[in-house]
């Protein structure tokens, strides 16, 4: 389903697409039983209140992979996000340090995320023949940099800052029942993010140009309007997920969000969303989410060598963009000996 | 369509048969055999079951892939297994204090019965170590402190005073008295680091000794070969008159030490650094870029701390200034308030010259 | 007139506009700190910078054909990992030996990411980051959390020492022979082909499955040879060397001129490329900038070039086409 194989799906009937994206789906669904099977048998302690509250620090991730997703449909991808989360986070701190009140830090984090975003929107539509990789290889190295001046120039120095008045993420970082108040926020975002995508006029505009971004041109869509909204959408998902790490670190260092930008694009490829853009759905996304933090989780109850789980991740990604390709080779091997 | 699910399913089975290799299946072509052998029992090693009765004492280094933390962790090993304890020691994916958190969650689920946890981050683990407190487990650090008030006592290699006033002499001693000189550290945000860096320049000021030394920089070799080679080229560069280059980190002095050497500069190097890593560059004649560095064992240092987490979780101490405990060979240790937070000091640096080196480059 | 045919001359090549900046940079610094012009400062600029300089042919044949490869400082560390422990624990001390080791673990490296890319149609960015995991992750596996120090690889690492003409010749050596790769084979001509219009390429006959599995290769081995070397000019091979690094060998190309989405780049504007990434890295440090603001600094370069890029490309664009309409 991802990748060029794309190409040869879209040549047969739409009946074929669609049960093919059904079946994958059924299929990630399948693989978070067994991960979830797994857990149970290998970790004595693996239960639903375990992995509950080990989940919080993966979750904020989750939402970055919704803003991630629109990018990656349109054929667009953001390498900042990462450091747009360290950025964001470092600024939060400070400001709250230096005697903003929490409601308005967090406004204060969605808005640093969102003016990144917009940076990142801005140059990737003004100059539209740079590819955005590129862009944001260029902000990403910015936002950090950005961090770093502010942490000795606004902080103590020395890289590091953490908020001393921590009676607003304490009540951030609380549970319902067994749930964090974090699970409930991916749920809605999720919710919202996915139903946009897939059921409204804005969610088929991004396919469309993903698909082929001179037709949609062409067929009256604005093409570098809708770019401009999805990196300043996905800005702002890097504020909240920089919000809800802040109430697991209490404090934000130059590494930050190290790496994240990668764990986000793997989860959303995992769910089957081709890089290639036009293809896939938030849904796959959000179930591979899951199953990446249960893998984590389970493998780290029972104290795997955590490069280990590393090289597993990477061999999963690899295997499940490979098998509905070679099934369709295969599909289409016999097909061609059928006639 | 439906086999399709199947090979999805196939490629699960796969991942999870994989688990079962530990990775050493997955060992790549030309990954020669004696490493990847080697590779294979430390997984096992690091892997116990958790259920195996008594307490379960566990250690969290900063990063895979360093030398300083795998000696640390195997004193911490020996010390704790031969009192018959059983051993979980995590090396986190990557430097950073998210990392961190996320393995000492998982050991949380795991209940295990002491954490020991070498900070990335002074206070980013405040939630997560004072959950680990609330759920009954007894916190302690070592090598890099984390918040006070989140565990119990800190290990200290040595008190940081002690390394200042130390490495300060050091550059007296090789400056002869008067001159420039430079400080190449690891990351900007490195606590121990910064800490000792503020020692010595407290020194300065505060010592007329010191008065005719001129420290001309600090520069931050992000414990990178790379970026450390390009501090220290500059340095040599910027300032011509330059005597001496102290670094206190591990990865900074090596990088340090080769650039110093290959040039044949005539600045020399002090600092903290591995013996092992160190052995080419340490020597007094001008072929040899350090006359002399320091360095803590971190074999003790991991034993102290395994000693200290039995000692804990007996109940024989609580962490509180004036508790007295047996680290089994290492002797006597009483617990200390330091700067207002509770230590226990492990000893004042060794010196590593000429005349030691061969003997310890084998060791750590 | 004089003024427009400066401007001409500026717009009509990609490299000259390069070498303008590259002027101006050196110029700036020069300015500053003096002893930055020095022979000892400009050859340390390729010394501590070859491992990009030597990737970033690979990266440029990899993006001609429109992909791109993230996991080569992955294969890198495995491969560099690999020789270090060989030396560590006495099985191998010839470099000649070693490097054959590291290059054909490169290889293999590659050779697994050309076959995936081009006969399982996984898009390169996919295939490359499972890859970079996963090289990542075994060279932490073999490495046990040792690194090979520079006791043990005492005498190997006169090979790439300062003052060694070892990496310079690998340079020399690498670049001439790709530019005439590039230039004169028609496997050179094929990469070109491959990258401009595939469907074009396959329907007159190129074999565009074997070009890209080649591709991939030839950046497997250059990673891998960098990985050699990395150890050699370093003395030390540690797991998490190089680690990130990969973006610097995408930047260069791309500030070179090479066009991610393929068919456009030259072994010229590589080098240029990959020069001005080397001077940043080793300027910043001696223009008395102060630790912190370096990164953003850096940052705000990469893009400004890349920009300039493009304005000079649009210039150029427009030019032609007047010229096409007179």
């Amino acid at each position: 389903m991802a990748g060029k194989s794309g190409r040869e799906i879209s040549a047969e009937v739409k009946g074929g697409i669609r049960s093919k994206i059904l079946s994958w789906e059924g299929a990630l669904i399948l693989i978070l039983v067994a991960v979830n099977i797994l857990g149970v048998v290998i970790s004595p302690n693996y239960n639903v209140s375990n992995v509950l509250r080990e989940m919080p620090r993966y979750l904020a991730e989750i939402f970055m992979m919704f803003g991630m997703g629109y990018i990656l449909v349109l054929g667009d991808i953001d390498i900042s996000v990462g450091a747009l989360v360290c950025l964001a986070g470092t600024v939060t701190v400070l400001s709250s340090n230096a005697g903003l009140p929490f409601g308005l830090a967090v406004v204060v984090c969605l808005l640093v995320g969102l003016l990144g975003g917009m940076l990142n929107g801005f140059i990737a539509t003004r100059f539209t023949e740079l590819p955005t990789m590129i862009v944001t290889l260029g902000t990403q190295i910015i936002f950090r940099g950005i961090a770093e001046v502010l942490f000795e120039t606004w902080g103590n120095g020395g890289g590091t800052a953490s908020m001393t008045d921590t009676k607003g993420l304490m009540l951030l970082a609380q549970k319902i029942g067994p749930f964090p108040i974090a699970f409930f926020c991916v749920i809605i975002v999720g919710i919202i993010m996915i139903t946009v995508l897939a059921k409204t006029t804005f969610g088929r505009k991004l396919y469309a140009i993903g698909s082929n971004k001179t037709a949609a041109y062409y067929a009256g869509i604005k093409v570098e309007k809708m770019r401009f909204i999805c990196y300043s959408l996905l800005g702002m998902l890097a504020g909240l997920c920089a919000l809800f790490l802040l109430t697991a670190t209490f404090g934000s260092n130059t590494t930050t969000g190290q790496g994240f930008e990668m764990e986000v694009i793997a989860m959303c490829v995992f769910g089957g969303i081709a890089t290639t853009g036009g293809k896939g759905n938030l849904i796959g996304g959000f179930i591979a989410a899951f199953i990446i933090v249960c893998l984590r989780i389970a493998l780290g109850q029972r104290n795997i060598n955590t490069q280990v789980i590393l090289v597993i991740i990477g061999l999963m990604l690899i295997i499940s963009v490979l098998v509905p390709s070679i099934s369709n080779s295969i599909a289409a091997r016999k097909k061609r000996s059928a006639a | 369509m439906k086999k399709k699910v199947l090979s999805v399913l196939l490629a699960t089975t796969v991942v999870a048969s994989l688990l079962a290799g530990c990775g050493s299946s997955a060992a790549a072509p030309a990954a020669d055999a004696a490493p990847a052998a080697d590779a294979a029992p430390a997984a096992d090693a690091a892997a116990p079951a958790a259920s195996s009765g008594g307490a379960t004492y566990a250690l969290v280094t900063k990063s895979a892939g360093n030398p300083f933390m795998e000696r640390m962790a195997s004193g911490f090993q020996e010390a704790v297994e031969a009192s018959g304890g059983t051993v979980v020691i995590q090396n986190p994916e990557a430097a950073t204090p998210d990392a961190q958190i996320s393995v000492v969650q998982s050991l949380i689920s795991q209940g295990v019965s002491s954490i020991a946890v070498d900070g990335n981050d002074a206070n980013a683990l405040t939630a997560v170590l004072t959950e680990a407190s609330n759920a009954g487990i007894k916190v302690l650090s070592l090598d890099s402190d984390v918040a006070p008030d989140t565990r119990a006592v800190y290990c200290n290699q040595a008190g940081v005073q002690q390394i200042g006033e130390t490495l300060m002499e050091a550059v007296y001693d090789l400056t002869g008295g008067e001159g420039d000189w430079a400080i190449l550290s690891a990351t900007s945000q490195a606590t121990n680091q910064n800490a000792w860096i503020d020692a010595m320049k407290k020194l300065m000021e505060s010592d007329s000794k010191y008065a005719k030394l001129n420290l001309v920089e600090v520069a931050y070799g992000d414990d990178e070969p790379q970026k450390s080679t390009d501090q220290t080229q500059a340095l040599l560069q910027n300032y011509p008159d330059l005597k001496v280059i102290c670094a206190p980190t591990t990865v900074g002095i090596a990088a340090a030490a080769k650039v110093l050497q290959d040039q044949k500069s005539s600045v020399k190097l002090t600092g903290l650094g591995l013996p092992s890593e160190m052995a080419e560059y340490i020597g007094d004649d001008d072929a040899h870029s350090c006359p002399y560095m320091y360095l803590w064992n971190p074999i003790d240092l991991g034993r102290l701390a395994g000693y200290t987490s039995i000692a804990l979780v007996d109940g024989s101490i609580t962490g509180a200034a004036g508790d007295k405990f047996t680290a089994g060979e290492l002797g006597d240790y009483t617990i200390e308030e330091i700067d207002g937070s509770t230590q226990i000091i492990l000893g004042p640096p060794f010196k590593f010259d000429p005349s030691n080196i061969d003997e310890w480059k084998s060791v750590y | 007139m004089k003024k427009r045919s400066i401007g001409q001359f500026l717009s009509e090549s990609r490299e000259a506009s390069l070498v303008i900046v590259l002027a101006v940079l050196l110029i700036v610094v020069g300015i500053i700190n003096p002893s930055f012009l020095s022979f000892t400062n400009i050859r340390q600029i390729f010394l501590n910078n070859t491992l990009t300089f030597l990737m970033a042919l690979g990266m440029l044949c990899v993006m001609l054909t429109a992909g791109i490869d993230i996991s080569i400082t992955s294969t890198l560390a495995f491969a560099g990992m690999s020789i270090g422990l060989l030396q560590k624990y006495n099985v191998i001390h010839n470099t000649f030996l070693l490097f054959v080791i590291g290059a054909g673990i490169g290889i293999i490296c590659g050779f697994l990411n050309g076959i995936i890319i081009a006969k399982g149609h996984v898009a390169p960015i996919i295939c490359t980051m499972g890859f970079m995991y996963i090289w990542r992750g075994m060279a932490y596996v073999i490495s046990n959390n040792n690194w090979a120090s520079g006791m043990d690889v005492a005498g190997f690492s006169d090979f790439g020492k300062d003052g060694a003409v070892g990496p310079y010749i690998i340079l020399i050596v690498a670049y001439a022979a790709f530019f005439i790769l590039m230039k004169w084979t028609r496997f050179g001509r094929r990469i070109y082909a491959v990258g401009s219009n595939t469907e074009a390429a396959r329907v007159s006959g190129i074999n565009v499955d074997r070009t890209l599995t080649g591709v991939y290769t030839i950046m497997g081995l250059l990673a891998g040879l960098a990985g050699v070397l990395s150890v050699s000019i370093y003395a030390s091979a540690q797991p998490n060397m190089q680690y990130g690094k990969e973006m610097d060998v995408i930047a260069a190309c791309v500030i070179g001129g090479v066009a991610m989405s393929g068919g456009r780049g030259s072994v010229a504007g590589t080098f240029l490329g990959a020069l001005i990434i080397g001077i940043i890295s080793k300027a910043l440090p001696m223009v008395n900038i102060p630790n912190f603001w370096q990164n953003l600094i850096k940052g705000v370069i990469i893009l400004a070039v890349v920009i300039l890029n493009v304005v000079t490309q649009r210039t150029m664009d427009r030019q032609n086409l007047l010229r096409r309409e007179m």
